[in-house]
């Protein structure tokens, strides 16, 4: 017998299945509970039902990246301070998408309050837009950090 | 456990000759219990008439509200036992955080709304915030658990004797949802109705109208019925019927609700429109629930002419007899009043 998710949940998830705009649904303790076609469009990956990854395990997936490409504190991200202080939080970071690429986004998250307590948060995210020195650095970046053997089958191609 | 139905109809009384044999007193709905006991769900405008039939020597009452819509409380400041002193009536409903529940009902009985206030109550009034726990009250379990309508707005569930009655007036479950896909954890009210005896459920919309409706807190019937098959209840009473629906209308309603719980996967005699005085036994909840169905039980005396003679009528006789609503289930109809 599955167990009834909270209203605020059930009501919020339906807002975002009815939006354009790329948004996740946090449960409890951050866990990825939905997130909305716009989204999966970005990320380049539909949503799985019932597979609820952890903080831990859709950050890793997903990102955010810092600048530097690296994966961000996890104990930094908005998402999990709107999760653990029940205060909304908005960044700018990168996100990893399905073809290995990167996205620089601005998130915000709202924390979503039933009257039992706080139960997750709503995060919003709309693309930014690079400039072109912006994205010249993170292409360098991301040719440094590539494994030696996908530089070396590059530079055989002569692209 | 008996369900009897003493106000069907959503959003406004709607006392019309058009609407007489489903009647247009606001939703309620009173429970009696294997002990003998009593809940009420609701206080729309059907408790006047429930509670000018109650006897004045049953103890205490328990009044549980799904939420505060005027339809939905509006028979509490006419509710007889209100006013005999020394009843003791507790009344249960949603918590908000905005104001205690006592403070809210208390904005209506009180000026300048009404003529009296909550406190000049001879009978002793409580009020209890209804909590997303199990509680007793005599030899029923009951549940509440917020659902889909507008504002803090509960749904009940009663188990009693082995039957479960879940009562869900106003819900709007398929907004913004896909009911016949979502996961069972998604769906607002699920677990609530989750294999009911009887489901009674909002029906407010046609499918033609829903759409200029969405988002209102009320339910198409395609959705009150997915909903139904869904949660797997044994036996659907689609209630809350909207002011402008007549009686020939519903009709109409019950026969395009049959064929579509059909459609559902759903077998005859399942069905039925909520009236006024519509009274439903339960037995245990079992593959085969014995369901016996009947109108008028209390003994209603016709009046010789159609037309109400006010004053001097009986205040439980209606000007006109209930008959069985063609097609909708194994109700067995009153005499139709003589012209």
């Amino acid at each position: 017998m599955s167990v009834q998710r909270p209203l605020e949940q059930i009501l919020a998830r339906n807002l975002l299945s009815s939006i354009t705009t790329p948004a996740f649904l946090l449960g409890e303790g951050g866990v990825l509970l939905y997130y909305n076609e716009a989204a999966a469009a970005m990320l380049g990956r539909a949503f799985e039902e019932g597979v609820n990854l952890s903080a831990r395990e859709w950050t890793q997936v997903f990102g955010p990246l810092g600048e530097d490409g690296r994966p961000l504190d996890y104990e930094q991200l908005p998402a999990v301070l709107t999760v653990r202080e029940q205060r909304p939080y908005h960044g700018t970071f990168r996100i990893r998408v399905v073809d290995g690429g990167e996205r620089k986004v601005a998130a915000s998250a709202i924390p979503v309050v039933g009257l039992g307590g706080s139960t997750g948060a709503i995060v919003f995210f709309w693309p930014v837009r690079e400039r072109a020195d912006e994205a010249a650095q993170r292409s360098a970046r991301a040719w440094e950090h590539r494994p030696p053997d996908r530089r070396a089958s590059r530079n055989r191609s002569g692209r | 456990m008996k369900i009897t139905i003493w106000g069907a109809r959503g959003s406004v009384p709607s006392p019309e000759p058009e609407t007489m044999r489903y009647g247009g007193n606001t939703s309620c709905v009173e429970v009696a219990l294997s002990d003998g006991s009593t809940l009420i769900l609701d206080a729309g405008t059907g408790i006047r008439s429930l509670g000018l039939a109650r006897p004045r020597a049953q103890q205490p009452i328990t009044i549980l509200l799904t939420h505060l819509h005027l339809d939905h409380i509006q028979g509490l400041m006419f509710f007889a036992p209100a006013f005999e002193p020394g009843a003791e009536i507790a009344v249960w409903g949603p918590a908000s955080p905005e104001a205690s529940l006592h403070q809210r009902i208390a904005r209506y009985i009180s000026a300048p709304l009404a003529p009296v206030a909550v406190r000049e109550l001879p009978s002793q009034v409580s009020f209890r915030e209804a909590e997303p726990v199990e509680w007793r009250i005599g030899p029923a379990r009951i549940r509440a658990q917020p659902v889909n309508h507008r504002g803090p707005t509960l749904g009940y569930r009663i188990e009693d004797g082995g039957a479960v009655l879940c009562y869900i007036p106003d819900h709007e479950p398929g907004l913004g949802a896909q009911l016949e896909q979502l996961g069972e954890e998604w769906i607002s009210g699920f677990e609530l109705a989750r294999e009911a005896t009887l489901l009674i459920h909002d029906c407010q919309y046609t499918d033609e109208e829903y759409p200029a409706h969405v988002g209102w807190g009320h339910s198409s019937m395609s959705d009150a019925l997915t909903f139904a098959r869904r949660v797997g209840a044994q036996q659907v009473v689609l209630f809350h019927h909207d002011p402008l629906h007549t009686d020939e209308f519903l009709d109409s309603l019950a026969t395009v609700a049959q064929e579509r719980w059909r459609q559902l996967g759903g077998a005859d005699g399942q069905l039925t429109l909520a009236r006024e005085r519509l009274e439903i036994e339960l037995g245990p909840s079992a593959t085969s629930a014995s369901r016996a169905a009947r109108n008028g039980a209390r003994p209603v005396p016709l009046p010789a002419a159609t037309s109400r003679t006010p004053a001097a009528a009986d205040p439980l006789t209606p000007a006109v007899a209930y008959d069985a609503c063609p097609g909708v289930g194994p109700l067995r109809g009153g005499r139709r009043a003589a012209a």
